[in-house]
Formats: C-alpha cells, structure tokens, sequence
C-alpha cells in the first residue's frame, strides 16, 4: 500500500513538473507564433494588395482621364468600372478570420477573383492600347484559361498559412 | 570503516541528484512541448493582424501610386511629343523610377514587440531556456537575424545610404498629387 501511494506520488509530481513546463513554454511559444505570424502575414498582404492597389490606381486615373477629355469610349469605361467593382469584392482582412466572425460570408474564391481582375485589367489595357505591366502577363496562361473553366488553383479559397510557414525560404523566427 | 552502509550520504547526495535531474528532464519537454504548441496556436492570429493591420495598407497604398503614376505615363506617351509638356513627363518617369524602387521592408512599420522580445532573448538567464543548447544555439541565430534585419532595412542592395523611406513615399504621393492637378486630372481618392 505504501509502495502504491509512492509510485502515485511520484507519477503526480512528474506530471506536475511537465505541466508548468509546458505552461511556461505554452506562454513563450505564443509569443513567437503572434511575431512569426506577423511577419508572414505583413509580407503577404502587402504583396497581394500591391499588385491589386496598382490595377486600383490604373483604373482610377484612366477614369479621370477619360472625364477630363470628355471622351466616350463605352468599352474602356465598361472595363473600368468592372474593375474596380471587382477590387472592391477583394477581401482587406484575411478570408480566414472574416469566415470565422460571419458565417454567412461563405464561398469566397479568392484566387478566381484575382483571376478575374488580372484579365479585366489586361482587357482594359487593350481597350487603351496600352501595354499591361509585366506581372499582369507573366499570369497571362492564369487569366487566360478562366473561360475554358475552373483552373487547378480553383478550389484554395484562403491563405492557409500553413503553406507560408513551411516555405523553406522564410527566415525561421524560432525560438 | 570499510562498511558499505558508511556510504549513506553519497547516496542521499546522489538521491537529490537524481532527483534534480528528473525534475529538470519533466520540466524541460513540458516546455519544449509547450513552445510548439503555443506557437501553433499564435501563428494564424499573428498572421490575420499582420495581413490585415500592416501589409494590406501599405501594399495598397503604395499600388495606387504606381498604378496611377503607370496610367499618366502610358498617356503622356500616346500623346505627341508637341502637345505635352517636356517636364510633365520627365517627372512622371522620376516618380514612376522611385517609386519602383520602394521594397516592403523600407515602408514597414517597426514590429516593436517582435524587437523587445528579441532583446529579452538576448540578456534573459531563464534557466529553463539556459539548459537547452538548442536554444542557445537558436538564440545566437536570432541575434544574426537582428542584425541581417538591421542591415537589410538600413542599407540593403546597391546603395549603401540610399534606401527610401515612408517620408520619401509621402513626398512622392505629393509630387504625382501635384501632376496630376497640372494636367488637369481629378482622380477619385479612395479610403
């Protein structure tokens, strides 16, 4: 019996040690984790929304080019606002965290809409004769097979950052 | 005197070692245990507000300006040369070549806690994080991060003191505000 109660003791006390351990490591490994997620999320939606900032501004300034000269031209405008009501659709705050608060803001396909705006832009772009910039046509194969139906990419919906976070590239803010 | 059970305090000694030792062995995969975890946990709310709060503004900002400095030259350039202003499109390249220049890491925001909590790496004795030398090993790493973070932001590529700055982003914004209101345009701002 005494020998029962020693063993138990001993069992409690080990897990007693791992469990403050793990509370302690639990406390620090959020801070890394808050720091890391921080620094991916910071380089990725600046680079999303550069790119979608830059089509903004395009189709903005062609707009007011096109009031000031009283021109009308149906199809660059049409283009125009097409556009930039499709930037308007594209999500400011991750998908992840505005599909947790609402439920009802469902089926957001994230890489269809830039798709779609990619090829709206390039489309104005030849309304204007002007020549697209350069990262608009290196995802010209991308934009191109968006009538022919749904690509590959079609179903990945958000940035799951799990695939960020395992890019062999990213400096490891570890611990 | 040569009696086995003269021995009694070396194995108490030993005793408390051991247990010492077990106590330390538990209390360190708790918390290797828990780092990982705690991490994982962090990893996606760090991300969301880091999207959301840093990059998607600045990303954006700094889009607009390009996009928009890209729409005034495409038109400069489709005019003849009589009807524009020579300077109207030497500015617009000027600001169009800085402007292309500006790297994320110029315009971000210090992450102050990220900062703080590397400092506290450096001159924390925690003996818990002390006894791993994997943590060391990783610590001194982070210290190089530091420093290649320092370097990149303050200097980075090709000009050692040339990096632009948010200033130089707002002195920008005002430059192309300015030529656009001299060829006439009133283009939308948007919030």
């Amino acid at each position: 019996m005494a020998d029962d109660f020693d063993l138990e003791a001993l069992v409690h006390l080990e897990q007693t040690f791992y469990d403050s351990g793990h509370a302690d490591g639990f406390a620090h490994g959020r801070i890394h984790g808050l720091i890391e997620g921080r620094a991916l999320g910071r380089e990725k939606g600046f680079e999303m929304w550069e790119e979608l900032g830059f089509y903004e501004g395009f189709a903005l300034t062609w707009q007011a080019i096109y009031t000031q000269q009283g021109r009308d031209d149906q199809r660059a405008m049409h283009h125009i606002k097409h556009l930039l009501e499709l930037i308007s659709q594209f999500p400011r705050i991750n998908p992840s965290a505005a599909q947790a608060e609402s439920s009802s803001n469902e089926e957001l396909d994230i890489s269809k809409l830039l798709r779609q705006i990619r090829s709206r832009y390039k489309a104005l772009c030849a309304s204007l004769g002007v020549r697209p910039t350069l990262r608009a046509a290196q995802v010209a194969e991308a934009g191109d097979e968006e009538g022919s139906g749904p690509g590959p990419s079609a179903s990945r919906q958000v940035w799951k950052l799990e695939e960020d976070a395992k890019r062999p590239t990213m400096q490891g803010l570890s611990f | 005197m040569d009696s086995p059970w003269d021995d009694d305090p070396q194995a108490t000694y030993a005793r408390e070692a051991d247990w010492a030792k077990i106590s330390n062995e538990f209390t360190n995969s708790g918390y290797r245990e828990g780092i990982v975890a705690g991490k994982e946990s962090a990893l996606q709310e760090g991300f969301d507000s880091g999207f959301a709060d840093v990059g998607v503004p600045l990303g954006r900002e700094l889009g607009l300006l390009r996009g928009t400095v890209s729409a005034i030259l495409s038109l400069l350039s489709s005019q003849p040369p009589a009807d524009i202003p020579f300077t109207a499109i030497d500015e617009a390249r000027d600001i169009a070549t800085s402007l292309g220049n500006i790297r994320f890491t110029d315009i971000a925001p210090r992450d102050v806690e990220a900062e703080q909590h590397a400092r506290e790496h450096m001159d924390s004795d925690d003996p818990a994080l002390d006894g791993s030398e994997e943590l060391v090993e990783k610590r001194k790493m982070e210290g190089l991060e530091d420093m290649l973070e320092k370097l990149t932001a303050g200097a980075g590529g090709i000009s050692a003191q040339g990096r632009p700055t948010k200033e130089d982003v707002v002195r920008l914004k005002e430059r192309l505000g300015a030529l656009s209101r001299d060829l006439g345009l009133f283009i939308q701002t948007v919030g």
